[in-house]
């Protein structure tokens, strides 16, 4: 069509776009921007949005006496062995569910999906009682396997291992392959995007877990990385005195995820262009 | 045969037994506790019958806490979903540079709800904050943000869209992609501009999506917490008090276990009645292939 209609299109949808971006990430620049600002600088109006120094010798200083290594290591580890374990369990019980299909395999199902629709508060109470009885109240284990019955793995998973072709798994069957070796050889590589997707979606949702990890975990070096900002935040007295110290904190709690999400995201591609290569 | 059912049962077991555990009895139990009148420290408790939900529906503090989760349910359904499609139908086809904005679009979904939640507290401060700074620029009246009980709620739903629009574009990202491309040429051999394709096309083939968005959006706003958490503790004047932040208050600050409960099972019954309803007005515009 005409070429010069295209390109004012071009221009206005990158303007939008452009402006758009802007908004969403306003918050980060600001807050990033933050952490080498004094407080006088924060407040000063008209605003400005870059500091009068970068002074990182002050930053790396203060980053060391926030003391938030075991909060973040307390979130890595549920974020990551919990994951792992949660990944493992509902593959096979997915696996069983989709190629090992009995007469109630549907009716499991069903009711698994159903939960996926309930509002997680109805458990607390109750599970705070189960978890207090099983002594792992206060745990990260505790925390780790209350978070095992992830009904979105299921089905996700679900999605995805329907489309492996069944000739793949036929030809494992006539090699002798059990199902562990089919598993391990066929169903694992063969649906690799969706274990990544699965995986770093529930990573964030782990490490940034706040509700539930506060009301089960008590002490404060169990404290996963959002419950250690809130503390931070609060121990002071006066809400929010030091805005320097607390977007630095908040500055710190989000880079891991960040950095775990930008390395999946590479996963994410790999992934799926290898899926798309087997179809 | 049996041998293989016995080998199902066997990898089903270990995602069975935590789901039992920690969501069907916790289910029942929860149920059971909404009629007592436990107390959580003493081992004793009356069966109180439908007393706590009685109860609950003349206590104006539950009535304002239903019509606030409401308000802020349709506010940020309704905004989250229209710009989500409205993003993703930007950034649909692949062109330089829209990664970064994809990216940045998303970025905030991936970040702990309670850090950015302070950054926002630090945009909304009505004195010196970059909210009111901007509608100053705009030759606007300044808000009272968080501090008014008139516009915190309006504050909490511009953070909550800002942080959830992202997950739905990318969903409408997927569904968009898988839009047959036979369905657009025959659209415009028939001579339909863009937006009347859109309408007549896009929408009715996205809309499977467009349920499953809504009822989960749905069920996320009905539990809103973190943020309000961090930004108001429900105030001013109870003005952003939440169903789940009721809950929270009478469970675990109060220890009322009955009354706590019986608005947890309220929170599941809305959430079952809007699914239901929305599947009934669906049936007719949802298109199925």
């Amino acid at each position: 069509m005409n070429r010069k209609y295209q390109g004012v299109h071009l221009v206005i949808k990158h303007a939008v776009l452009l402006l758009f971006s802007g908004l969403f990430l306003f918050p980060f620049l600001w807050m990033v921007m933050g952490v080498f600002k004094t407080n006088n600088e924060i407040w000063q109006h008209p605003h400005q949005l870059l500091p009068g120094s970068f002074d990182w010798l002050r930053v790396i200083k203060s980053s060391l006496t926030l003391g938030f290594e075991g909060y973040i290591l307390n979130s890595f580890i549920v974020g990551i062995l919990g994951t792992i374990v949660m990944l493992a369990v509902v593959t096979f019980f997915t696996y069983a569910l989709v190629f090992m299909k009995g007469r109630y395999s549907e009716v499991i199902f069903f009711i698994v999906l159903s939960t996926y629709m309930l509002p997680s508060a109805v458990t607390y109470v109750p599970s705070y009682i189960i978890l207090a009885n099983m002594n792992l109240l206060d745990t990260l284990t505790g925390l780790m396997i209350s978070n095992l019955p992830n009904v979105f793995a299921v089905f996700y998973l679900r999605q995805s291992f329907m489309k492996t072709s069944v000739e793949y798994l036929e030809a494992a069957r006539i090699d002798g392959a059990g199902h562990l070796k089919t598993l391990w050889h066929v169903v694992l590589p063969l649906n690799k995007s969706a274990f990544y997707t699965v995986f770093v979606l529930t990573f964030v949702q782990q490490y940034n877990n706040y509700m539930w990890p506060s009301i089960m975990l008590k002490s404060q070096d169990k404290y996963l990385i959002s419950q250690g900002l809130r503390q931070f935040f609060i121990q002071d007295g006066a809400y929010g005195m030091n805005w320097s110290e607390v977007m630095l904190a908040s500055t710190i709690a989000i880079i891991p995820v960040v950095v775990v999400f930008m390395l999946g995201q590479r996963w994410f591609i790999t992934g799926i262009t290898e899926d798309s290569g087997i179809k | 045969m049996k041998k293989e059912t016995l080998k199902s049962i066997l990898l089903m077991t270990p995602f069975i037994v935590p789901l039992i555990l920690f969501w069907l009895i916790p289910l029942f139990m929860g149920l059971m506790i909404s009629f007592t009148d436990w107390d959580y420290i003493s081992p004793k408790f009356n069966w109180v019958g439908l007393y706590n939900y009685r109860d609950l529906f003349t206590d104006p503090d539950f009535l304002r806490a239903l019509t606030n989760t409401a308000v802020f349910g349709a506010g940020t359904i309704f905004f989250t979903i229209a710009l989500g499609l409205f993003f993703a139908v930007l950034l649909r086809k692949h062109f330089r540079g829209s990664r970064f904005y994809q990216m940045a679009i998303f970025s905030p979904w991936i970040t702990p709800a309670v850090a950015v939640a302070l950054v926002w507290s630090w945009i909304y401060e009505p004195d010196r904050g970059y909210a009111n700074f901007v509608l100053e620029l705009l030759s606007l009246e300044p808000l009272g943000w968080l501090h008014s009980s008139e516009t915190a709620m309006l504050g909490i739903v511009i953070f909550t869209v800002w942080k959830s629009i992202g997950w739905t574009m990318l969903f409408y990202l997927g569904a968009l992609e898988r839009v047959p491309r036979s369905a657009y040429e025959a659209a415009y051999l028939d001579g339909c501009n863009p937006l009347s394709q859109f309408y007549h096309i896009t929408l009715p083939l996205i809309s499977p999506t467009t349920y499953f968005l809504v009822i989960i959006n749905l069920i996320q706003s009905i539990q809103v917490y973190d943020q309000i958490q961090i930004m108001t503790q429900g105030g001013p004047g109870g003005s952003t008090t939440t169903l789940l932040y009721l809950y929270y208050e009478k469970a675990f600050q109060n220890f009322q276990m009955g009354p706590a409960n019986a608005v947890a099972i309220v929170i599941l019954l809305l959430i079952l009645g809007l699914s239901v309803l929305s599947s009934r007005a669906g049936r007719r515009y949802i298109h199925y292939e």
